[in-house]
């Protein structure tokens, strides 16, 4: 969720949408399907690393109120200790109209070799987005639901250069995943360091695998929810004028390899939109930069 | 005695899919799910990663190759896979012990 930000990027209708539309399912047509394997959250992030030469697409939807964002990620495993994630976004606005909002690419680093109790991963992230993005894909600092109203004719004029660092805490507890991160977030031209939080607890429905293929079966189907909200600023910091959602999640692992993922969330606070639901379908395409032997 | 207690620790976390044909198939699934790609459909390796139909793995306990696969060999390329539930660890090493 952002405020009112600047941005003179390009613009266009459904182009881009339509564009990412046929992209994404030639791209799966052509590709070796791996279980896209991570842990089912939107928004919070758990130590579990892409596999090194492994490429996921997903293509996530979110819709709240009269809006429908579109992201297209692509999540690339360098090393096992680093992973890298490129992301185009956009949204339609109900009565206004549909835009590119922006980019940007992430890279996660695991410090620590093997698995430990409680493992950390470093995130950075460089942000060009304008301010009609609404991805929700954090919620920092002060964002609220109103920042959203502003039209996106005046808010695609705002433009936003932004880093973003995350500390991800994670653990696998007995089946379970359990993740923290803490949000630190900061205008490169402007504007103090902005924060917020994410947590998320996650499990298969069923821990053991069964002998056969199946595709309804408890193995494929994970369930989990999350809690992420804004801790306001560097000069204002805490809970007031701040937002904050909860959601369960349901992921379903198609033996075709694609994830399909649902999420409703609901709006902790008045600040808060009332309701939002995701939507996510992703792949995994095994080795794809590298020949095969 | 705290040899006795690792001993018995030891036990208590011993594979319990031991020889059970459901567990091989079960594994075996996973396997190509997870492992295949980079050791190849057959285990036996592939440019990539090294065959897991080895002595040196086949040698390996069940609890030696359950630390590789929860820890994995991060400096050499081998994620973790401390992710996967325990069960389902056991159960692709209950299928590359029935390799040998």
């Amino acid at each position: 969720m952002r405020r009112l930000r600047s941005r003179s990027g390009p613009c266009y209708s459904l182009d881009l949408q339509l564009s990412c539309n046929w992209f994404f399912p030639l791209l799966l047509l052509s590709a070796t399907a791996l279980p896209a394997a991570e842990a089912p959250y939107y928004v919070t992030y758990s130590a579990q690393m892409e596999e090194p030469g492994n490429l996921e697409v997903s293509f996530d939807q979110l819709a709240g109120g009269n809006f429908l964002s579109s992201i297209l990620e692509l999540e690339y495993g360098v090393k096992t200790w680093w992973t890298t994630e490129f992301y185009l976004d956009g949204q339609a606005t109900g009565g206004q109209s549909a835009l590119f909002t922006g980019w940007r690419i992430e890279n996660r680093f695991r410090p620590w070799m093997g698995e430990h109790r409680i493992n950390p991963v470093l995130y950075v992230e460089f942000e060009d987005i304008n301010g009609a993005e609404k991805s929700l894909k954090e919620v920092v600092g002060h964002d609220v639901a109103d920042d959203q109203l502003v039209p996106n004719d005046e808010a695609r004029r705002d433009h936003q250069r932004e880093l973003e660092t995350k500390l991800i805490l994670s653990s696998n507890v007995r089946g379970w995943d359990i993740s923290a991160n803490l949000i630190a977030e900061k205008n490169l031209a402007a504007e103090p360091w902005e924060f917020g939080y994410a947590f998320g607890a996650s499990r298969p429905l069923a821990f053991a695998a069964t002998p056969g293929p199946c595709t309804f079966c408890r193995e494929n189907f994970s369930v989990g929810a999350e809690v992420f909200g804004g801790i306001g600023t560097w000069r204002q910091f805490g809970l007031p004028g701040t937002s904050h959602y909860l959601g369960p999640i349901l992921a379903w692992q198609l033996p075709s390899g694609a994830q399909l993922m649902v999420s409703p969330a609901f709006g902790l606070n008045g600040n808060s939109h009332a309701f939002l639901l995701r939507f996510t379908v992703s792949y995994e395409i095994g080795q794809v930069f590298r020949r095969r032997s | 005695m705290k040899g006795a207690l690792l001993l018995c620790a030891l036990l208590a976390t011993g594979n319990p899919y031991e020889g059970k044909p459901d567990a091989v198939r079960a594994g075996a699934k996973l396997y190509a799910r997870h492992c295949a790609q980079c050791h190849g459909l057959d285990a036996g390796g592939s440019g990539r990663a090294p065959s897991l139909r080895s002595p040196a793995v086949q040698s390996a306990s069940p609890e030696e190759m359950f630390h590789t696969l929860t820890n994995g060999r991060m400096s050499r390329g081998m994620p973790s896979w401390a992710h996967l539930p325990a069960e389902r660890r056991w159960q692709i090493i209950t299928y590359l012990r029935s390799l040998k």
